[in-house]
């Protein structure tokens, strides 16, 4: 017979920890602590007869928070065979009270015991045998952590569900019973003996929800008034009430407690909670989480993912060589190049495009680059080679040249020709340094796959489909999976020791005025690496608004992959200027600010501030089993879509870019114009126009940024004629340069900074939104963020700079009186007072 | 007097909760109940919100949400 056990207990009652010990890694179903859109289920280790199902943290079963109505909806109506109540024993009186209500399901219940360990640190007594008689339930004294009678509680349960050993529910004050006597007299005949208490409480409370399950709701709010005159208090206080008086009544016969001693925690909490230390160590500890994960060590993983593992491949060993043999070749380039050229010096540029020296060419300077250059080159007694690299050489001259054809050697070379040139580039790079030369080298995934595709012969088009599209567009993101891994590793730790709630403690002040939670400062920060766990990370906010809102703005703060933007346009427009990057920071930070004060007055945000009522747990040491655990199922959950989502739009925009009509006919296009990507770019483009960019390239540009954001960048690199573009994009500045003017660059930039972000962090909006309604609203508000603030940059500052107005001017001078009086309005006061009312209907 | 009027280091007993619906139930659940004994453990560093014990355990609420609950 299979048994299926429900797992109920407080949050951080150490739920989710003997949930894994027993199923150990049977679990399928993903849920993080504290996240209310799936329970979890497993079976036991060893024994599928046993399931187990993890239902969310909760204090209660009241109608109001969306953990507590899965958790009671479930007892009610999954007919689970045993209800196992986890009790943290550090914790009694508060945890008492979930069992108090458990009692009243109709369900066998077993009360675990939880943390028996720290009791015994804490010189705590309890009598766990006078629990049981108390409550008339068993009772199990375990350590999840530890492991300690975890086989125990699940044979005591199993025994329970078969022996069918119904609770007797508490029974309240005198005073308090003659009201419910009556109102149980009243329940309809269909309800089943076991939930009568249930629902007659419920009744009682007023709880619409749980009576709108019953076939009929009797009329009680006369026994009600009665009730609550004779009590002088609401209902549902009167029954909390009793249920902590039950409790009070008899805890201390079960418990014996030295109340003098200071607790390890509040020792810890001296410091990291201390009026003036609580705030620099904060920062210290968001200053290191992002030092670790974003800029060293999460930064060179990173790296070696997207330049290696989905990039040419990686160095084991030869490394430094082979970059010194590059330099070197370049250097030796540029003086041989310069020396053809007539030029007495030449400037010699590092990575970043700046001058590292400026070489006088001298004999024996250019003597010297020869020689360099000459190992690299073709055996000069292989004529054959010799020849075939002359010609290549001709050809890219001709390219640079702006050459349309040359005549090489007597033959006619048509420099149209797209794969002429290509073929001549790999003749080229065939004599340059060659990275397997140099130590071990192990190729990238794409030369792998590109390798393997060659040898198969497989169709151009499928290996174009596969390099560029899927592997382009998924490789782009699975290159931050060692940065997730990372970041979601280190928040383990702060979610684990206890340190998060601490955070919301510290920070709930000023996150407070802008409709956010404390805690959304998380994912802010993670949010500057990469949007997407910084989105996830917003699974720690209890606030339902407070989340949403967080949701909605975490991908303002610019991500690592808008670097290189940024860089681009600083570079382009702005002449290399040093503020360009912090303003797109503090920029990100006024949107999400102000976006917090609009939005927190807006119709769904209102009314639903819950209650900042929070527990603070005690520190613990978080086990490196659970931290490794939290960081693979959030880490996995992002792959599988990066494997699903992410896959299917890089294939889509593959498929628009590659393909088009040229001269009527479709075909794969050699010009990204005629693509499909380039005449929706070209169709969308009018609507750009107010904000000084009404050319296609920039619209496709941007549409490309829905892959990845850093493809803007390439982009640019491909529409503006430079065939393959640095990371910094020098190719590409001229004519970037020549295209916008500083505030249409600027509107530019500030548009792809703020506006939707890639799929991948799309998805998970749509993900951890968990509706479709709040997702496309999302979306919605930020492409208007997006467009007013950029029309604000471009419409004012021709104003102001040039004395330029026209239409859109005044459009953009409503928009931000609009603006103002959206921001600088009152509190809506009709909605204030509605709030709660609202909240408790609509949860 | 509320909660608010509580210095910090100070113990105190609930009198009444002077609040309807979702936030009162949930300071309730969290066992914030009448005749409840609190002492107040220190205020954030930006002096909001407050951090208590009752019950045993520690636990944090907001100022403006502390004066709902008036204590002797």
């Amino acid at each position: 017979m299979q048994t299926t056990i429900a797992l109920v207990g407080n949050q951080n009652s150490g739920k989710t920890t003997l949930f894994n010990q027993l199923t150990g890694n049977h679990q399928y179903v993903g849920n993080w602590p504290g996240v209310t859109i799936d329970r979890k289920e497993g079976t036991l280790r060893g024994n599928k007869e046993v399931r187990f199902v993890d239902l969310p943290g909760i204090y209660s079963l009241s109608p109001y928070s969306s953990e507590e109505v899965i958790a009671r909806t479930y007892l009610s109506e999954g007919n689970p065979d045993v209800i196992i109540d986890i009790v943290d024993a550090t914790n009694l009186e508060r945890n008492l009270y979930l069992t108090n209500q458990l009692m009243e399901f109709g369900v066998p219940v077993v009360v675990a015991l939880n943390m028996m360990d720290v009791v015994e640190k804490r010189k705590i007594q309890i009598d766990s045998d006078a629990l049981s008689k108390k409550l008339g339930v068993p009772v199990v004294e375990i350590s999840a952590l530890k492991g300690t009678n975890k086989e125990e509680v699940v044979d005591v349960a199993v025994k329970a569900a078969a022996d069918k050993q119904l609770p007797e529910p508490t029974r309240f004050s005198p005073q308090l019973e003659k009201y419910l006597d009556r109102i149980s007299a009243l329940l309809p005949d269909d309800c089943p003996d076991s939930l009568r208490r249930y629902y007659t409480i419920k009744l009682f409370e007023n709880d619409q929800k749980a009576a709108a399950e019953l076939s009929s709701v009797p009329d009680v709010s006369s026994i009600v008034a009665e009730a609550t005159q004779e009590f002088d208090d609401i209902p549902e206080s009167i029954i909390t009430d009793e249920r902590y008086q039950n409790i009070t009544g008899y805890i201390s016969d079960i418990q014996k407690k030295d109340t003098k001693s200071i607790s390890t925690s509040a020792k810890i909490d001296k410091v990291l909670t201390n009026r003036i230390l609580a705030l620099p160590i904060f920062i210290v500890i968001i200053g290191l989480i992002y030092f670790i994960a974003v800029s060293t060590v999460g930064g060179f993983v990173t790296d070696w993912a997207n330049d290696g593992l989905f990039g040419d491949g990686w160095h084991i060993t030869g490394g430094a060589a082979y970059e010194e043999a590059c330099e070197d070749y370049d250097r030796a380039d540029a003086i041989v190049g310069a020396a053809e050229d007539g030029e007495s010096t030449v400037d010699i540029e590092n990575e970043d495009g700046d001058v590292e020296e400026t070489v006088t060419i001298t004999p024996a300077v250019l003597a010297e680059a020869q020689e360099t250059l000459d190992q690299y080159l073709p055996d000069a007694d292989d004529a054959e080679a010799v020849a075939e690299y002359d010609r290549a050489d001709a050809i890219t001259a001709g390219v640079e040249e702006g050459e349309e054809s040359i005549v090489f050697d007597g033959e006619l070379i048509d420099l149209t020709d797209e794969e002429t040139i290509t073929d001549a580039e790999d003749v080229l790079a065939s004599y340059e340094p060659d990275p397997a030369d140099f130590g071990i080298w192990v190729p990238g995934i794409p030369v792998l796959v590109e390798q393997f595709l060659d040898w198969i012969h497989c169709a151009g088009w499928l290996e174009s489909l596969i390099i560029d599209g899927i592997i382009a567009g998924v490789g782009a993101v699975l290159g931050f999976v060692p940065q997730i891994l990372i970041l979601f590793f280190l928040l383990a730790i702060l979610e684990g020791c206890g340190y998060m709630a601490r955070v919301a403690f510290i920070l709930d002040r000023i996150f407070r005025r802008f409709g956010l939670s404390g805690k959304s400062f998380i994912p802010y920060i993670i949010g500057t690496g990469c949007g997407v766990p910084g989105i996830l990370a917003t699974r720690t906010i209890e606030s339902e608004s407070s989340r949403r809102l967080t949701v909605m703005t975490t991908t303002m703060m610019p991500c690592s992959a808008k670097v290189p933007l940024i860089a681009l346009f600083a570079g382009a427009i702005f002449g290399g200027a040093w503020w360009v990057a912090p303003f797109a920071y503090f920029l990100g930070i006024a949107v999400i600010l102000c976006a917090g004060v609009i939005l927190k007055k807006t119709r769904p945000f209102l009314g639903k501030t819950a209650p900042f009522v929070m527990e603070l747990p005690d520190y613990r040491l978080p086990r490196l089993v659970d931290l490794l655990r939290s960081m693979w199922q959030r880490a996995w959950a992002f792959i599988k879509k990066a494997g699903t989502i992410i896959a299917g739009a890089a294939i889509l925009i593959w498929f628009l870019s590659t393909y088009g009509w040229e001269d009527g006919v479709w075909c794969a296009v050699d010009n990204m114009d005629n693509s499909m990507l380039g005449i929706f770019g070209s169709a969308i483009a009018w609507f750009f126009y107010p904000l000084g960019w009404a050319d296609w390239q920039a619209a496709a540009a941007s549409i490309s940024g829905l892959i990845a954001k850093e493809n803007i960048v390439a982009t640019f690199g491909i529409l503006y004629g430079a065939g393959e573009v640095a990371e910094n994009g020098h190719e590409v500045w001229l004519n970037l340069a020549a295209s916008y003017g500083t505030l249409a660059g600027l509107s530019l930039m500030v548009f792809n900074l703020l506006c939707i972000p890639c799929f991948a962090a799309m998805g998970c909006i749509r993900r951890e939104m968990n509706s479709a309604k709040w997702f496309w609203a999302t979306i919605g508000f930020q492409i208007l963020t997006a467009y007013v603030v950029s029309l604000w940059i471009y419409q004012l500052g021709m104003w102001f700079t040039t004395g330029a107005f026209g239409v859109w001017t005044a459009v953009a001078i409503a928009a931000a009186i609009v603006f103002l009086i959206l921001l600088f309005r009152p509190y809506p006061k009709r909605l204030e007072q509605g709030a709660l009312e609202v909240a408790a209907s609509e949860a | 007097m509320t909660l608010t009027d509580v210095q910090v280091g100070d113990s105190c007993t609930v009198k009444r909760l002077n609040e309807t619906g979702a936030l009162r139930r949930r300071i309730m659940d969290m066992g914030i109940t009448k005749g409840t004994d609190i002492t107040v453990r220190k205020v954030a560093p930006l002096g909001d919100p407050v951090e208590i014990s009752a019950r045993g355990y520690d636990l944090t609420l907001r100022k403006a949400d502390a004066t709902l609950i008036e204590v002797a």
